[in-house]
């Protein structure tokens, strides 16, 4: 695993308010940190520095192999133009606008990898309908496709799973996990627990004031997520229940 | 009708104003296209009335040139779009605010410096445009602002796609974001006083809004867009000159503008991003209903 990002005692926010601090760690090739955080925790902040659009308070963000030309990203959909008339197969096509300059068109290969990454996103079928016809789901998986072309070794998803019902989920998951097995660094802004658990490998916590970083099962305690008020015991103590229903405990010793 | 046609033809400034204000359809069709894209419609109309002052200052003090009328326009418009940005980013109110603000005090000042230094170019002309009025400064005027349009439009259309239909993702794969939204700024400012003597102040960012709105009707793509936003822009100018041609004591800018809201209202009755598709299925509905009814009388008519 080599060094994408080293960030040493960074504070992120904006001048006068500050969200979170002493973030000292890196971010390795090969490795899925989510960051997880009430809201106004600093999440997208996070994400924003490390786009290099929000410069940080203090502290340090050194790049050892120097910033990569190209990060993937993927916002949240608030700002989205989803009305604009393009196609699916451009919007994704998007992504590789830097291997095709300003006047070129897609040569053979780069519309062979639009389709190949259209396919792995699950909108092949889709390719030449316009973006106002398609469901919430269908623009996510057309994102991810964008990303995929992206083809980069650093990539920030911030809250993809936002509006994406559960197969959508597990399919993009599957996309997040391919990228990993590559060597590519994911860091995924998300809600859900249980896929933090499963798919990531670090985390994030930001809430506070503070930031806990470390592996999934370390950062993930339900005294940790408690004190950074991610939620409350009550919510906790559901959340980390041991398994007390007999046909649960049966099914599980299977 | 030919004759008509013929007559028209035979005048030096008719032929002049068929050729400038078709090479500015050409023009003001993209930047009418991004406009209403990037939900700038207001604003491009609002910029129309902001450069106002300028070209009245320029007229006041260097008479009625194209530099004059270029620079004075280039000036006030430059200068509400920088002060706009700054009342947006520094005080509490938010762009459009700010620039409608600033609008209605330019365009108050403007028609006020002319009025008070007893022009002798008619108010009218000054607001609606004159065909009358194009002489061979105001075509190379014309030419000029077509040429850098397209070919700032030939290098700026895929980032200006990109920056318009998902801005976060363009920011963070762009530097200098802001460059693309000033540069369409200054194009924006420029086909204004293109159009500005054709259409004058009022009527000039009518042949750049209605004819994009009409082809966003039709338009699936954006370069259906495109073509269709300066097909209906042609077509508007056409005859909008015909009519003013015809109706000797209308100006031409509410003709052209008029006519292109008839192919505005027209696109959206029978467009199929307008309430085409919504007529579709109910003629549809109601021949599916007819077909059942008619088999239903036919079973009728068997079994009696």
């Amino acid at each position: 695993m080599t060094k994408i990002l080293e960030l040493r005692d960074l504070a992120l926010g904006y001048p006068g308010r500050t969200l979170c601090q002493n973030l000292s760690f890196d971010i390795e090739s090969g490795t899925t940190l989510a960051v997880l955080g009430a809201n106004g925790s600093g999440k997208s902040t996070f994400v924003k520095m490390l786009l290099g659009l929000l410069p940080q308070l203090s502290g340090e963000a050194h790049w050892p192999q120097g910033r990569p030309r190209e990060v993937g990203y993927l916002a949240q959909m608030t700002e989205f133009d989803r009305r604009f008339p393009i196609r699916v197969r451009d919007l994704a096509a998007m992504g590789a606008w830097r291997g095709f300059g300003l006047w070129g068109g897609l040569d053979k290969a780069g519309r062979r990898r639009v389709a190949a990454a259209l396919d792995e996103a699950g909108v092949w079928d889709i390719a030449d309908q316009p973006l106002h016809t398609l469901s919430g789901g269908q623009l996510q998986r057309t994102l991810f496709a964008r990303v995929i072309l992206q083809d980069a070794p650093l990539i920030l998803l911030d809250e993809p799973f936002a509006a994406v019902d559960q197969s959508t989920e597990a399919h993009l998951l599957t996309i997040i996990e391919r990228w990993r097995d590559e060597g590519r660094a994911v860091v995924l802004v998300i809600h859900d627990l249980s896929s933090v658990l499963d798919h990531c490998t670090h985390a994030l916590l930001l809430g506070d004031d503070t930031a806990t970083y470390g592996m999934v099962d370390d950062v993930l305690t339900p005294e940790r997520l408690v004190a950074q008020k991610y939620m409350s015991e009550s919510q906790a103590s559901w959340m980390f229940r041991k398994a007390t229903n007999p046909v649960a405990e049966e099914l599980a010793d299977v | 009708m030919f004759d008509l046609i013929n007559e028209m033809w035979g005048f030096a400034f008719m032929q002049r104003a068929f050729v400038v204000t078709s090479v500015l359809s050409a023009s003001v069709a993209p930047v009418g296209a991004f406009l209403v894209l990037r939900r700038l419609s207001l604003a491009g109309e609002a910029m129309a009335h902001a450069i106002t002052p300028g070209v009245v200052i320029g007229f006041v003090t260097a008479g009625l040139s194209v530099m004059s009328l270029l620079i004075g326009g280039l000036i006030a418009g430059v200068g509400v779009a920088i002060l706009t940005a700054l009342l947006a980013r520094k005080t509490i109110l938010r762009s459009d605010a700010s620039l409608a603000s600033l609008y209605l005090i330019a365009l108050a000042s403007g028609i006020f410096i002319l009025s008070a230094a007893g022009s002798a170019v008619p108010l009218k002309s000054f607001l609606f445009g004159s065909i009358l009025g194009i002489d061979d400064a105001s075509m190379l005027l014309v030419g000029g602002v077509a040429t850098i349009t397209l070919l700032t439009f030939s290098v700026l259309l895929r980032p200006l796609i990109v920056s318009t239909c998902d801005p976060v993702f363009f920011e963070s794969q762009f530097k200098h974001p802001w460059i693309i939204d000033q540069g369409f700024m200054l194009l924006l400012v420029l086909n204004l006083l293109a159009a500005f003597k054709t259409l004058g102040t009022l009527m000039a960012v009518g042949l750049m809004i209605l004819p994009a709105t009409a082809a966003r009707y039709w338009a699936a793509t954006i370069t259906g867009q495109l073509i269709l936003g300066f097909i209906f822009a042609l077509l508007s100018c056409w005859i909008g000159l015909t009519l003013s041609y015809l109706f000797p004591d209308t100006p031409s800018g509410p003709a052209i503008v008029l006519v292109a809201g008839g192919i505005f209202l027209i696109s959206v009755i029978f467009a199929p991003h307008g309430f085409g598709r919504r007529l579709k299925k109910t003629s549809t509905k109601a021949s599916l209903v007819d077909t059942q009814t008619s088999k239903q009388s036919t079973q009728e008519t068997r079994t009696s």
